[in-house]
Protein backbone atom coordinates (compact mmCIF):
# COMPACT_ATOMS: atom_id res chain seq x y z
CA UNK A 1 0.00 0.00 0.00
CA UNK A 2 1.24 3.65 -0.75
CA UNK A 3 2.31 5.55 1.66
CA UNK A 4 1.21 9.42 1.69
CA UNK A 5 3.66 12.25 3.00
CA UNK A 6 2.72 13.48 6.39
CA UNK A 7 2.73 16.91 5.51
CA UNK A 8 0.70 16.38 1.77
CA UNK A 9 -3.40 16.32 2.94
CA UNK A 10 -5.39 13.40 1.72
CA UNK A 11 -6.44 13.47 -1.86
CA UNK A 12 -10.40 12.91 -0.17
CA UNK A 13 -11.52 13.43 3.05
CA UNK A 14 -14.39 13.08 4.13
CA UNK A 15 -15.55 13.93 7.70
CA UNK A 16 -19.00 13.06 9.26
CA UNK A 17 -20.61 13.41 6.25
CA UNK A 18 -24.39 12.73 6.51
CA UNK A 19 -27.44 13.72 3.90
CA UNK A 20 -31.10 13.30 5.48
CA UNK A 21 -34.09 12.59 2.95
CA UNK A 22 -37.72 12.93 4.86
CA UNK A 23 -37.32 10.31 7.80
CA UNK A 24 -34.27 8.47 6.37
CA UNK A 25 -31.24 9.22 7.31
CA UNK A 26 -29.27 7.66 4.13
CA UNK A 27 -25.63 8.65 5.55
CA UNK A 28 -25.05 8.73 8.68
CA UNK A 29 -21.90 10.61 10.18
CA UNK A 30 -19.56 8.62 7.41
CA UNK A 31 -15.62 9.31 7.97
CA UNK A 32 -12.66 8.30 5.59
CA UNK A 33 -9.27 9.30 3.68
CA UNK A 34 -8.06 8.29 0.45
CA UNK A 35 -4.38 9.16 0.70
CA UNK A 36 -2.56 9.55 -2.79
CA UNK A 37 -2.16 6.25 -5.46
CA UNK A 38 -4.57 4.50 -3.63
CA UNK A 39 -7.46 2.57 -4.65
CA UNK A 40 -10.52 2.59 -1.90
CA UNK A 41 -12.94 0.19 -2.74
CA UNK A 42 -16.73 1.19 -0.78
CA UNK A 43 -18.95 -2.17 -0.31
CA UNK A 44 -22.47 -2.92 1.62
CA UNK A 45 -25.50 -4.07 0.89
CA UNK A 46 -27.95 -2.58 -0.96
CA UNK A 47 -29.64 0.55 0.59
CA UNK A 48 -26.57 1.16 2.96
CA UNK A 49 -25.98 4.38 1.10
CA UNK A 50 -23.09 3.86 -0.78
CA UNK A 51 -24.13 5.37 -4.27
CA UNK A 52 -26.13 8.44 -2.04
CA UNK A 53 -22.28 8.96 -0.39
CA UNK A 54 -20.87 9.32 -3.86
CA UNK A 55 -23.45 11.88 -4.67
CA UNK A 56 -22.62 13.84 -1.96
CA UNK A 57 -18.83 13.67 -2.30
CA UNK A 58 -19.42 14.88 -6.25
CA UNK A 59 -22.00 17.54 -5.72
CA UNK A 60 -25.30 15.57 -6.15
CA UNK A 61 -26.56 16.27 -3.46
CA UNK A 62 -26.28 19.04 -1.07
CA UNK A 63 -25.07 17.68 2.62
CA UNK A 64 -27.21 17.71 5.59
CA UNK A 65 -23.94 18.13 7.45
CA UNK A 66 -20.22 17.36 7.60
CA UNK A 67 -17.30 18.14 5.24
CA UNK A 68 -15.68 16.80 1.96
CA UNK A 69 -11.75 17.98 1.06
CA UNK A 70 -10.32 17.41 -1.97
CA UNK A 71 -6.66 17.62 -1.57
CA UNK A 72 -6.87 19.83 1.45
CA UNK A 73 -9.36 21.93 -0.36
CA UNK A 74 -12.87 22.23 1.29
CA UNK A 75 -15.20 21.88 -1.83
CA UNK A 76 -18.47 20.47 0.42
CA UNK A 77 -20.60 23.27 -0.76
CA UNK A 78 -19.28 24.25 -4.04
CA UNK A 79 -21.78 23.86 -7.09
CA UNK A 80 -21.53 20.89 -9.44
CA UNK A 81 -19.31 21.93 -12.39
CA UNK A 82 -16.87 23.99 -9.95
CA UNK A 83 -15.74 20.61 -7.73
CA UNK A 84 -15.84 18.99 -11.82
CA UNK A 85 -13.04 21.76 -12.11
CA UNK A 86 -11.40 21.22 -9.04
CA UNK A 87 -10.76 17.68 -9.56
CA UNK A 88 -12.99 15.05 -8.81
CA UNK A 89 -15.12 12.68 -11.94
CA UNK A 90 -16.59 10.20 -11.99
CA UNK A 91 -18.89 7.54 -13.61
CA UNK A 92 -22.54 6.56 -13.17
CA UNK A 93 -24.47 3.14 -12.67
CA UNK A 94 -26.48 3.65 -15.22
CA UNK A 95 -24.19 5.08 -17.87
CA UNK A 96 -24.37 8.41 -19.03
CA UNK A 97 -23.09 9.17 -22.05
CA UNK A 98 -23.17 12.18 -24.80
CA UNK A 99 -25.35 9.35 -26.80
CA UNK A 100 -25.46 11.70 -29.99
CA UNK A 101 -22.07 12.91 -30.07
CA UNK A 102 -18.76 11.09 -31.26
CA UNK A 103 -17.06 8.99 -29.09
CA UNK A 104 -14.29 11.54 -29.13
CA UNK A 105 -16.62 14.52 -28.70
CA UNK A 106 -17.78 12.72 -25.53
CA UNK A 107 -13.99 13.16 -24.27
CA UNK A 108 -13.24 16.69 -25.90
CA UNK A 109 -16.10 17.79 -23.65
CA UNK A 110 -13.62 16.80 -20.71
CA UNK A 111 -11.38 19.61 -21.79
CA UNK A 112 -12.99 22.54 -19.84
CA UNK A 113 -9.62 24.15 -19.34
CA UNK A 114 -10.70 27.47 -21.42
CA UNK A 115 -14.07 27.40 -19.21
CA UNK A 116 -12.83 30.35 -17.39
CA UNK A 117 -12.36 32.62 -20.73
CA UNK A 118 -15.70 32.67 -22.59
CA UNK A 119 -13.93 34.42 -25.61
CA UNK A 120 -11.75 31.19 -26.17
CA UNK A 121 -14.84 28.72 -25.93
CA UNK A 122 -16.46 30.60 -28.82
CA UNK A 123 -13.21 30.98 -31.09
CA UNK A 124 -12.04 27.34 -30.67
CA UNK A 125 -11.40 26.35 -34.58
CA UNK A 126 -7.62 26.88 -34.18
CA UNK A 127 -6.71 24.97 -31.55
CA UNK A 128 -8.77 21.91 -32.28
CA UNK A 129 -5.75 19.93 -33.55
CA UNK A 130 -3.42 19.58 -29.99
CA UNK A 131 -7.07 19.30 -27.80
CA UNK A 132 -7.57 16.12 -30.49
CA UNK A 133 -4.67 14.83 -29.87
CA UNK A 134 -5.08 15.07 -26.53
CA UNK A 135 -8.56 13.34 -26.42
CA UNK A 136 -7.26 10.49 -28.40
CA UNK A 137 -4.58 9.32 -25.74
CA UNK A 138 -7.23 9.14 -23.45
CA UNK A 139 -9.32 6.83 -25.64
CA UNK A 140 -6.34 4.95 -26.85
CA UNK A 141 -5.81 3.93 -22.98
CA UNK A 142 -8.87 3.08 -23.04
CA UNK A 143 -9.23 1.07 -25.86
CA UNK A 144 -11.56 3.26 -27.73
CA UNK A 145 -9.14 4.21 -30.66
CA UNK A 146 -10.56 2.73 -33.42
CA UNK A 147 -14.16 4.14 -32.16
CA UNK A 148 -13.80 7.42 -32.04
CA UNK A 149 -16.37 8.39 -35.06
CA UNK A 150 -18.80 6.65 -34.04
CA UNK A 151 -21.77 7.72 -31.74
CA UNK A 152 -21.80 7.29 -28.60
CA UNK A 153 -24.90 5.59 -28.53
CA UNK A 154 -24.46 3.18 -30.61
CA UNK A 155 -21.47 1.76 -28.48
CA UNK A 156 -21.97 -1.93 -26.86
CA UNK A 157 -22.55 -2.16 -23.26
CA UNK A 158 -18.29 -2.56 -22.24
CA UNK A 159 -17.42 0.00 -24.49
CA UNK A 160 -19.77 2.67 -23.27
CA UNK A 161 -18.39 1.79 -19.82
CA UNK A 162 -14.44 2.54 -20.83
CA UNK A 163 -16.13 5.58 -23.00
CA UNK A 164 -17.30 6.84 -19.58
CA UNK A 165 -13.95 6.48 -17.84
CA UNK A 166 -11.70 7.64 -20.41
CA UNK A 167 -14.30 10.47 -20.69
CA UNK A 168 -13.75 11.03 -17.02
CA UNK A 169 -10.09 10.60 -17.10
CA UNK A 170 -9.83 13.41 -19.63
CA UNK A 171 -11.17 16.18 -16.95
CA UNK A 172 -7.56 15.12 -15.57
CA UNK A 173 -9.38 14.56 -12.27
CA UNK A 174 -7.50 14.26 -8.92
CA UNK A 175 -10.10 11.45 -7.64
CA UNK A 176 -11.96 9.21 -10.21
CA UNK A 177 -14.93 7.62 -8.52
CA UNK A 178 -16.47 4.68 -10.38
CA UNK A 179 -20.24 3.53 -9.27
CA UNK A 180 -20.68 0.38 -9.58
CA UNK A 181 -18.94 -0.40 -13.16
CA UNK A 182 -19.44 -3.68 -13.24
CA UNK A 183 -22.89 -4.14 -12.58
CA UNK A 184 -24.29 -5.58 -15.99
CA UNK A 185 -20.92 -6.79 -16.75
CA UNK A 186 -19.87 -10.79 -17.45
CA UNK A 187 -17.37 -12.57 -16.25
CA UNK A 188 -14.61 -11.73 -18.68
CA UNK A 189 -16.07 -8.19 -19.21
CA UNK A 190 -15.12 -7.84 -15.14
CA UNK A 191 -11.70 -9.43 -15.94
CA UNK A 192 -11.17 -6.45 -18.84
CA UNK A 193 -12.64 -3.66 -15.97
CA UNK A 194 -10.09 -4.67 -13.88
CA UNK A 195 -7.18 -4.08 -16.44
CA UNK A 196 -9.11 -0.63 -17.31
CA UNK A 197 -9.24 0.18 -13.30
CA UNK A 198 -5.51 -0.55 -12.96
CA UNK A 199 -4.51 1.30 -16.08
CA UNK A 200 -7.37 4.83 -15.35
CA UNK A 201 -5.11 4.77 -11.61
CA UNK A 202 -1.53 5.79 -13.89
CA UNK A 203 -3.72 8.74 -14.70
CA UNK A 204 -5.32 9.96 -11.27
CA UNK A 205 -4.18 11.03 -7.66
CA UNK A 206 -6.99 8.08 -6.47
CA UNK A 207 -9.85 5.95 -7.15
CA UNK A 208 -13.02 5.44 -4.48
CA UNK A 209 -14.48 2.25 -6.16
CA UNK A 210 -17.86 1.32 -5.24
CA UNK A 211 -18.82 -1.78 -5.89
CA UNK A 212 -21.13 -4.94 -5.34
CA UNK A 213 -18.61 -7.69 -6.96
CA UNK A 214 -16.62 -8.90 -4.69
CA UNK A 215 -13.74 -10.65 -6.96
CA UNK A 216 -13.59 -6.81 -8.47
CA UNK A 217 -12.82 -5.47 -5.11
CA UNK A 218 -10.36 -7.65 -3.46
CA UNK A 219 -8.21 -7.49 -7.24
CA UNK A 220 -8.42 -3.93 -6.97
CA UNK A 221 -8.96 -2.50 -3.95
CA UNK A 222 -5.75 -1.08 -1.27
CA UNK A 223 -8.53 -0.55 1.17
CA UNK A 224 -11.80 -1.17 1.84
CA UNK A 225 -14.67 1.16 3.65
CA UNK A 226 -17.64 -1.36 4.32
CA UNK A 227 -21.26 0.51 4.80
CA UNK A 228 -24.99 -0.53 6.50
CA UNK A 229 -27.40 1.54 7.83
CA UNK A 230 -25.73 4.44 6.03
CA UNK A 231 -22.62 3.97 8.35
CA UNK A 232 -19.34 2.76 8.12
CA UNK A 233 -19.50 -0.66 9.63
CA UNK A 234 -15.81 -1.79 9.15
CA UNK A 235 -12.55 -0.58 7.21
CA UNK A 236 -9.00 -1.61 6.77
CA UNK A 237 -7.57 -4.12 4.16
CA UNK A 238 -9.99 -5.94 2.04
CA UNK A 239 -8.92 -9.29 4.05
CA UNK A 240 -9.83 -7.98 7.62
CA UNK A 241 -12.88 -6.05 6.33
CA UNK A 242 -14.38 -9.43 4.62
CA UNK A 243 -13.45 -11.63 8.05
CA UNK A 244 -15.13 -8.86 9.73
CA UNK A 245 -18.19 -10.66 11.06
CA UNK A 246 -20.65 -7.64 11.07
CA UNK A 247 -20.01 -7.40 7.28
CA UNK A 248 -20.57 -10.95 7.04
CA UNK A 249 -23.68 -10.73 8.45
CA UNK A 250 -24.75 -8.01 6.59
CA UNK A 251 -23.98 -9.93 3.31
CA UNK A 252 -25.58 -12.87 4.68
CA UNK A 253 -27.78 -14.40 1.84
CA UNK A 254 -26.67 -11.23 -0.32
CA UNK A 255 -25.95 -11.59 -4.04
CA UNK A 256 -22.19 -11.42 -4.93
CA UNK A 257 -21.59 -11.93 -1.14
CA UNK A 258 -17.64 -13.50 0.20
CA UNK B 1 -46.42 29.05 -59.51
CA UNK B 2 -42.39 29.41 -58.98
CA UNK B 3 -43.16 33.01 -57.68
CA UNK B 4 -45.41 31.22 -55.29
CA UNK B 5 -42.52 28.79 -54.01
CA UNK B 6 -40.14 31.73 -53.92
CA UNK B 7 -42.43 33.63 -51.00
CA UNK B 8 -42.93 30.17 -49.43
CA UNK B 9 -39.75 29.64 -48.95
CA UNK B 10 -39.12 33.29 -47.71
CA UNK B 11 -42.13 33.29 -45.55
CA UNK B 12 -40.78 29.26 -44.47
CA UNK B 13 -37.10 30.81 -43.64
CA UNK B 14 -38.64 33.58 -40.98
CA UNK B 15 -40.86 30.47 -39.21
CA UNK B 16 -37.35 28.25 -39.36
CA UNK B 17 -36.04 31.22 -37.63
CA UNK B 18 -38.71 31.38 -34.59
CA UNK B 19 -39.06 27.58 -34.85
CA UNK B 20 -35.21 26.96 -34.33
CA UNK B 21 -35.41 29.47 -31.33
CA UNK B 22 -38.55 26.75 -29.34
CA UNK B 23 -36.41 23.81 -30.57
CA UNK B 24 -33.13 24.97 -29.26
CA UNK B 25 -34.75 26.00 -25.78
CA UNK B 26 -36.91 22.61 -25.64
CA UNK B 27 -34.03 20.55 -26.87
CA UNK B 28 -31.64 21.67 -24.32
CA UNK B 29 -34.12 22.69 -20.83
CA UNK B 30 -37.16 20.12 -21.91
CA UNK B 31 -39.15 23.33 -21.42
CA UNK B 32 -41.68 25.18 -23.82
CA UNK B 33 -40.86 28.89 -24.00
CA UNK B 34 -43.69 30.82 -24.43
CA UNK B 35 -42.65 34.22 -24.19
CA UNK B 36 -40.55 33.29 -27.43
CA UNK B 37 -43.50 34.19 -30.15
CA UNK B 38 -43.49 37.31 -28.55
CA UNK B 39 -39.87 38.62 -28.23
CA UNK B 40 -40.04 37.62 -32.42
CA UNK B 41 -43.48 40.04 -32.22
CA UNK B 42 -40.89 42.78 -30.54
CA UNK B 43 -38.15 42.44 -32.89
CA UNK B 44 -39.57 44.56 -35.56
CA UNK B 45 -40.72 47.28 -33.04
CA UNK B 46 -37.13 47.60 -31.47
CA UNK B 47 -36.19 47.94 -35.36
CA UNK B 48 -38.37 50.58 -35.52
CA UNK B 49 -36.56 52.41 -32.44
CA UNK B 50 -32.97 51.96 -33.99
CA UNK B 51 -34.16 52.95 -37.41
CA UNK B 52 -35.70 55.99 -35.93
CA UNK B 53 -32.63 57.04 -33.59
CA UNK B 54 -29.80 55.85 -36.46
CA UNK B 55 -31.45 56.56 -39.63
CA UNK B 56 -28.94 53.59 -41.29
CA UNK B 57 -31.79 51.02 -41.63
CA UNK B 58 -29.93 48.40 -41.71
CA UNK B 59 -28.26 48.78 -39.15
CA UNK B 60 -31.73 47.58 -37.30
CA UNK B 61 -30.75 43.93 -37.99
CA UNK B 62 -27.66 43.67 -35.56
CA UNK B 63 -29.17 46.18 -32.75
CA UNK B 64 -32.63 43.80 -32.56
CA UNK B 65 -30.08 40.73 -32.82
CA UNK B 66 -28.39 42.16 -29.53
CA UNK B 67 -31.90 43.39 -28.01
CA UNK B 68 -33.80 39.50 -28.54
CA UNK B 69 -30.79 38.03 -26.95
CA UNK B 70 -30.89 40.38 -23.90
CA UNK B 71 -34.43 39.84 -23.77
CA UNK B 72 -34.48 36.19 -24.30
CA UNK B 73 -31.67 36.16 -21.39
CA UNK B 74 -33.84 38.12 -19.05
CA UNK B 75 -37.02 35.55 -19.91
CA UNK B 76 -34.63 32.56 -18.74
CA UNK B 77 -34.05 34.72 -15.55
CA UNK B 78 -37.71 35.75 -14.91
CA UNK B 79 -39.42 32.01 -16.27
CA UNK B 80 -37.02 29.71 -15.75
CA UNK B 81 -33.82 29.77 -13.51
CA UNK B 82 -35.84 29.63 -10.55
CA UNK B 83 -38.22 26.44 -12.17
CA UNK B 84 -35.66 23.35 -11.94
CA UNK B 85 -36.98 19.83 -11.93
CA UNK B 86 -40.10 19.00 -13.08
CA UNK B 87 -41.78 22.15 -12.82
CA UNK B 88 -42.18 22.12 -16.38
CA UNK B 89 -45.39 23.71 -16.79
CA UNK B 90 -45.43 26.33 -14.04
CA UNK B 91 -42.02 27.49 -16.21
CA UNK B 92 -44.03 27.68 -19.22
CA UNK B 93 -47.04 29.34 -17.76
CA UNK B 94 -44.64 32.12 -16.10
CA UNK B 95 -43.39 32.42 -19.90
CA UNK B 96 -46.49 32.65 -21.55
CA UNK B 97 -47.73 35.37 -18.83
CA UNK B 98 -44.21 37.58 -19.77
CA UNK B 99 -45.08 37.15 -23.29
CA UNK B 100 -49.05 38.56 -22.93
CA UNK B 101 -47.28 41.29 -20.65
CA UNK B 102 -44.80 42.27 -23.38
CA UNK B 103 -47.76 42.94 -26.10
CA UNK B 104 -49.34 44.91 -23.69
CA UNK B 105 -46.67 47.09 -22.88
CA UNK B 106 -45.69 47.42 -26.61
CA UNK B 107 -49.45 48.12 -26.89
CA UNK B 108 -49.16 50.76 -24.42
CA UNK B 109 -46.56 52.98 -25.83
CA UNK B 110 -47.15 52.33 -29.91
CA UNK B 111 -50.85 51.37 -29.88
CA UNK B 112 -52.51 48.85 -31.20
CA UNK B 113 -52.67 49.38 -34.80
CA UNK B 114 -49.44 47.95 -36.77
CA UNK B 115 -46.72 50.44 -37.05
CA UNK B 116 -45.35 51.82 -40.68
CA UNK B 117 -41.59 50.96 -41.14
CA UNK B 118 -40.01 53.31 -43.45
CA UNK B 119 -36.73 52.14 -45.26
CA UNK B 120 -36.12 52.59 -48.72
CA UNK B 121 -37.56 51.80 -51.96
CA UNK B 122 -34.98 50.59 -53.47
CA UNK B 123 -34.98 47.47 -51.00
CA UNK B 124 -38.69 47.01 -50.37
CA UNK B 125 -40.02 48.13 -53.90
CA UNK B 126 -37.04 47.40 -56.23
CA UNK B 127 -35.82 44.10 -57.53
CA UNK B 128 -35.24 42.11 -60.96
CA UNK B 129 -36.77 39.65 -63.70
CA UNK B 130 -35.38 36.31 -62.92
CA UNK B 131 -37.17 33.20 -65.41
CA UNK B 132 -40.11 35.60 -65.72
CA UNK B 133 -40.33 35.33 -61.91
CA UNK B 134 -40.16 39.32 -60.56
CA UNK B 135 -37.67 39.52 -57.83
CA UNK B 136 -37.45 41.77 -55.18
CA UNK B 137 -34.71 42.77 -53.30
CA UNK B 138 -36.24 42.79 -49.65
CA UNK B 139 -36.88 39.02 -50.38
CA UNK B 140 -33.16 38.45 -51.37
CA UNK B 141 -32.20 40.09 -47.81
CA UNK B 142 -34.67 37.98 -46.00
CA UNK B 143 -33.15 34.34 -47.53
CA UNK B 144 -29.99 35.93 -47.20
CA UNK B 145 -30.37 36.86 -43.63
CA UNK B 146 -31.97 33.84 -42.83
CA UNK B 147 -29.51 31.12 -44.64
CA UNK B 148 -26.60 33.07 -43.08
CA UNK B 149 -28.01 33.56 -39.99
CA UNK B 150 -29.11 29.50 -40.14
CA UNK B 151 -25.38 28.52 -41.09
CA UNK B 152 -23.70 29.89 -38.63
CA UNK B 153 -25.91 28.47 -35.82
CA UNK B 154 -24.80 25.11 -37.35
CA UNK B 155 -21.37 25.87 -37.56
CA UNK B 156 -21.80 27.27 -33.46
CA UNK B 157 -23.36 23.83 -32.70
CA UNK B 158 -21.62 21.66 -34.37
CA UNK B 159 -18.03 22.92 -34.53
CA UNK B 160 -17.28 24.96 -31.34
CA UNK B 161 -17.00 24.43 -27.90
CA UNK B 162 -20.00 26.44 -27.10
CA UNK B 163 -22.18 24.16 -29.62
CA UNK B 164 -20.35 21.43 -28.04
CA UNK B 165 -21.53 22.09 -24.49
CA UNK B 166 -24.68 23.32 -25.58
CA UNK B 167 -25.33 19.47 -26.94
CA UNK B 168 -23.72 18.09 -24.09
CA UNK B 169 -26.03 19.29 -21.44
CA UNK B 170 -28.96 18.77 -24.21
CA UNK B 171 -28.03 15.23 -23.52
CA UNK B 172 -27.17 14.65 -19.89
CA UNK B 173 -26.94 17.84 -17.99
CA UNK B 174 -25.92 15.76 -14.87
CA UNK B 175 -22.59 14.59 -16.63
CA UNK B 176 -21.68 17.83 -18.29
CA UNK B 177 -21.72 19.60 -15.02
CA UNK B 178 -19.52 17.49 -13.63
CA UNK B 179 -16.97 17.49 -16.05
CA UNK B 180 -16.65 21.43 -15.42
CA UNK B 181 -19.31 23.09 -17.79
CA UNK B 182 -21.48 25.47 -16.14
CA UNK B 183 -25.06 24.08 -16.80
CA UNK B 184 -26.43 27.86 -15.74
CA UNK B 185 -23.90 29.56 -18.57
CA UNK B 186 -25.13 27.32 -21.56
CA UNK B 187 -28.32 27.81 -20.28
CA UNK B 188 -27.96 31.54 -20.80
CA UNK B 189 -26.34 31.13 -24.01
CA UNK B 190 -29.01 29.34 -25.57
CA UNK B 191 -31.68 31.71 -24.90
CA UNK B 192 -29.65 34.70 -25.79
CA UNK B 193 -29.29 32.81 -29.43
CA UNK B 194 -33.03 31.53 -29.74
CA UNK B 195 -33.92 34.65 -28.93
CA UNK B 196 -31.82 36.91 -31.27
CA UNK B 197 -32.96 34.75 -34.54
CA UNK B 198 -36.68 35.49 -33.33
CA UNK B 199 -36.28 39.14 -32.95
CA UNK B 200 -34.60 39.02 -35.94
CA UNK B 201 -37.00 37.39 -37.92
CA UNK B 202 -39.42 39.72 -36.42
CA UNK B 203 -37.91 42.56 -37.99
CA UNK B 204 -37.75 40.53 -41.50
CA UNK B 205 -40.92 40.22 -41.32
CA UNK B 206 -41.81 43.93 -40.81
CA UNK B 207 -39.13 44.50 -43.78
CA UNK B 208 -41.65 42.32 -46.01
CA UNK B 209 -44.92 43.64 -44.66
CA UNK B 210 -44.06 47.65 -44.05
CA UNK B 211 -44.80 47.19 -40.78
CA UNK B 212 -44.40 46.34 -37.10
CA UNK B 213 -47.62 44.51 -35.20
CA UNK B 214 -48.75 43.03 -32.21
CA UNK B 215 -50.61 40.82 -33.42
CA UNK B 216 -47.99 39.03 -35.13
CA UNK B 217 -46.36 36.72 -32.17
CA UNK B 218 -49.66 34.87 -31.82
CA UNK B 219 -50.43 34.73 -35.81
CA UNK B 220 -47.21 34.19 -37.20
CA UNK B 221 -44.96 32.98 -34.27
CA UNK B 222 -47.25 30.58 -32.62
CA UNK B 223 -47.26 28.87 -35.85
CA UNK B 224 -43.48 27.99 -34.86
CA UNK B 225 -44.28 25.86 -31.93
CA UNK B 226 -46.62 23.63 -34.93
CA UNK B 227 -43.33 23.18 -36.74
CA UNK B 228 -41.29 22.24 -33.78
CA UNK B 229 -43.60 19.43 -33.79
CA UNK B 230 -43.63 18.58 -37.27
CA UNK B 231 -39.99 18.63 -37.31
CA UNK B 232 -39.26 16.85 -34.52
CA UNK B 233 -38.70 18.23 -30.95
CA UNK B 234 -35.84 19.51 -30.52
CA UNK B 235 -34.02 19.00 -34.00
CA UNK B 236 -32.26 21.83 -35.92
CA UNK B 237 -32.90 20.11 -38.83
CA UNK B 238 -36.45 19.78 -38.56
CA UNK B 239 -37.13 23.11 -37.49
CA UNK B 240 -35.67 24.45 -40.73
CA UNK B 241 -37.08 21.80 -43.09
CA UNK B 242 -40.70 21.92 -41.13
CA UNK B 243 -40.66 25.72 -41.27
CA UNK B 244 -39.57 25.52 -45.52
CA UNK B 245 -42.45 23.21 -45.35
CA UNK B 246 -45.31 24.68 -44.33
CA UNK B 247 -44.22 28.22 -46.08
CA UNK B 248 -44.33 26.56 -49.39
CA UNK B 249 -47.47 24.22 -48.59
CA UNK B 250 -49.42 27.67 -47.33
CA UNK B 251 -47.87 29.20 -50.85
CA UNK B 252 -49.44 26.39 -52.53
CA UNK B 253 -52.90 27.10 -51.09
CA UNK B 254 -52.90 30.43 -51.22
CA UNK B 255 -52.11 29.64 -54.91
CA UNK B 256 -55.18 27.18 -55.82
CA UNK B 257 -57.48 29.51 -54.73
CA UNK B 258 -58.13 28.50 -51.27
CA UNK B 259 -56.73 30.61 -49.28
CA UNK B 260 -58.65 30.65 -47.02
CA UNK B 261 -57.89 27.92 -45.69
CA UNK B 262 -54.39 28.66 -45.53
CA UNK B 263 -53.98 29.32 -41.70
CA UNK B 264 -54.93 25.76 -41.34
CA UNK B 265 -52.37 23.94 -43.36
CA UNK B 266 -49.43 24.42 -40.40
CA UNK B 267 -52.12 22.59 -38.38
CA UNK B 268 -53.34 20.05 -40.20
CA UNK B 269 -49.81 19.05 -41.29
CA UNK B 270 -48.85 18.78 -37.53
CA UNK B 271 -51.80 16.80 -36.94
CA UNK B 272 -50.97 14.46 -39.74
CA UNK B 273 -47.55 14.47 -39.26
CA UNK B 274 -48.15 13.31 -35.44
CA UNK B 275 -50.52 10.84 -36.13
CA UNK B 276 -47.88 8.83 -38.55
CA UNK B 277 -44.69 9.75 -36.63
CA UNK B 278 -45.57 11.20 -33.17
CA UNK B 279 -41.52 12.03 -33.23
CA UNK B 280 -41.58 14.15 -35.72
CA UNK B 281 -39.94 14.31 -39.44
CA UNK B 282 -36.81 13.74 -37.68
CA UNK B 283 -35.69 12.11 -34.12
CA UNK B 284 -35.84 14.88 -31.94
CA UNK B 285 -32.88 16.51 -29.98
CA UNK B 286 -29.78 18.78 -30.49
CA UNK B 287 -27.26 16.62 -32.28
CA UNK B 288 -25.03 16.83 -35.33
CA UNK B 289 -24.86 13.29 -36.92
CA UNK B 290 -28.10 10.94 -36.58
CA UNK B 291 -28.14 8.80 -33.53
CA UNK B 292 -29.21 6.02 -35.82
CA UNK B 293 -25.79 6.06 -38.15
Amino acid sequence: MPVADREEPPVLRVEALAKQFDGLRAVDGVSFDVARGEIVGIIGPNGAGKTVLINLISGFYPATSGSVHLAGEDVTSLPLHEIGRRGIARTFQNIRLFRRMTVLENVLIADQRHARRPARAFFAFGRQRTEIARAARYLELMGLAARADRLAGTLPYGEARRLEIARALATEPKLLMLDEPAAGMNEEETAELVQDVRRARAAVDAIVLIEHDMSLIQALSDRVVAMDYGRVMAAGTPAEVLADPNVQRAYLGEEGGP
Amino acid sequence: MTAQILNGLIVGSMYALVAIGFTLVLGVLDRLNFAHTEVFMFGAFAGLVAIDAGGIWWLALPFVFVVGGLFGMAVEFISFRRFEGDARITAALSSLAVGLVLIDLTQKVWGTEPVGMTIPGYVTTAGFELFGMRVVYVQLLILGVTLALMASLHLLVSRTRMGRNIRAVADSPAAASLLGIDVRRVTQDVFFVSSALAGVAGLLLAFRTGFANTDVGLTFGLKAIAIMAIGGMGDLRGAVVGGLLIGVLEALTFQFGVGKLGELVVWVTMILVLFVRPEGLFGGGVHVKDVRA
